[in-house]
């Protein structure tokens, strides 16, 4: 672990970070899936793809949802705050109204670029971790806070190449966001398995540093190895290898929300059950292995 | 000997400009990569070609997947063929920035009935558009 040696990684996190809420455990919501997420047992919050709902109409489960008391975290996947332009004051306007009308906790989004000039990837795709890149995403990331009425965690991505132009392992690159913006963080375990497969990057030396008190979520999903390539597809199976990244993450610190990305395929309610329960399970060996069992 | 606490201006980098250069640099990389992932441009230098056209092809079935979940009875009724003719319209009308996935959808339809391939639409379904 980094950090001091006597550093307690259950200790207070430092004053300067926003105060993250307790989240517990969680899914995605997704259109196709509504009446299973509102009847699925345990779960603590939801999760909305922001572009997918009109702040204006809010889907009648969300409703539902929120009447419960359950919290819903507007998560955005086109702000593009690794590209190289300063982010759309629109579809910040747009996010923040997502939070609104849903008395969203914190929104979440991706440090990744989804547009380059005239042309559009409708996808999330890596950011080349340069000092020029650094610069210029800790100042959208600031930009996109002034724009915002919660806090904001950003989401490290799947990627399926490597920029040759990398000065800075995923880290690094991370934990210096983290330091120049004070940003939160959304970690995807699955997220740096992909990375181990695809690129090569150790996941434990990532999280090693990372500065985990940042931590506003983790997200957990499926995916599938084809011809030597990690696939993110989250319409397969958490396999075990995520699940292990989750419990080393949970013996490094306490995880304030844990939520399961399903996006197709979907099994029945029961098999959702089994893999949510799967999950907790990961978490309650980590925490237990902390010797702690403190935080959530 | 101690530093110059107060450098002149014109030596103290103006962050302002050294941002916006960064922000070119970081622009013309960004935009090289997606055009050879999108547009059939050449990949640029030093990126593994082969894992380039696995991210290519990824972006063109997501492409695919939000047409389809836009004209789910389209996407059926061409079944197989849906992914084969998306992929050649996608090659030929790269996704513009900002550009919604319902419009892209929509010049995919248009596309379809230009080259004569559009698939004659249920008439019981979707009756109130």
């Amino acid at each position: 672990m980094s950090g001091a040696p006597n550093s307690d990684p259950h200790g207070p996190v430092s004053p300067e970070s926003p105060a993250l809420p307790a989240l517990g455990h969680g899914i995605g919501w997704r259109p196709a899936i509504d009446l299973t997420v509102e009847r699925l047992p345990g779960v603590d919050f939801v999760e909305v793809v922001a572009e997918g709902i009109d702040p204006g109409r809010l889907p009648e489960s969300l409703r539902v949802l929120r009447g419960r008391g359950v919290p819903v975290v507007p998560h955005g996947v086109s702000l593009s705050l690794g590209g190289a332009g300063r982010p759309d004051p629109a579809r910040l306007a747009r996010l923040a109204a997502c939070a609104e009308a849903l008395d969203a906790p914190l929104v979440s989004e991706h440090i990744a670029f989804t547009r380059a000039g005239d042309l559009d990837a409708g996808h999330l795709l890596p950011v080349p971790r340069t000092k020029d890149a650094l610069a210029v995403v800790a100042e959208n990331i600031r930009i996109a806070r002034d724009h915002l009425p919660v806090p904001l965690a950003l989401e490290n991505v799947a990627p399926l190449f490597a920029w040759p132009d990398d000065e800075l392992t995923e880290g690094e690159f991370l934990h210096e966001l983290a330091d120049r913006t004070g940003v939160s963080l959304l970690l995807d375990v699955a997220n740096l398995h992909t990375a181990r497969v695809n690129t090569g990057a150790d996941p434990y030396a990532t999280l090693d540093r990372l500065p985990l008190e940042r931590l506003a979520y983790v997200h957990v999903a499926g995916g599938i190895e084809r011809d030597g390539v990690w696939h993110d597809t989250h319409t397969h199976p958490v396999p075990a290898p995520v699940l292990d990244l989750l419990t080393d993450l949970a013996r490094r610190a306490p995880l304030p929300g844990v939520l399961l990305e399903r996006d197709g395929d979907y099994p029945p309610d029961a098999d959702l059950a089994a893999e949510l329960a799967a999950i907790r399970t990961a978490v309650d060996r980590g925490r237990n292995a902390s010797g702690g069992g403190r935080g959530r | 000997m101690a530093a110059d606490p107060e450098p002149s201006a014109a030596d103290r980098p103006d962050p302002e400009r050294s941002l916006a250069g960064a922000r070119d640099r970081l622009a013309a990389g960004q935009r090289a990569l997606l055009a050879a992932l999108v547009a059939g441009a050449t990949a640029p230098d030093g990126f593994d070609p082969e894992r380039l056209r696995v991210q290519a092809r990824s972006l063109t079935l997501k492409r695919t997947r939000v047409a389809a979940a836009h004209h789910p009875w389209l996407a059926e009724a061409l079944g197989p063929d849906h992914a084969v003719l998306f992929a050649r319209y996608a090659h030929a009308h790269p996704l513009t920035a900002g550009r919604s996935g319902h419009a892209d959808a929509e010049s995919f339809e248009a596309y379809l009935r230009d080259t004569g391939a559009m698939p004659k639409r249920p008439r019981r379904l979707f009756r109130r558009r």
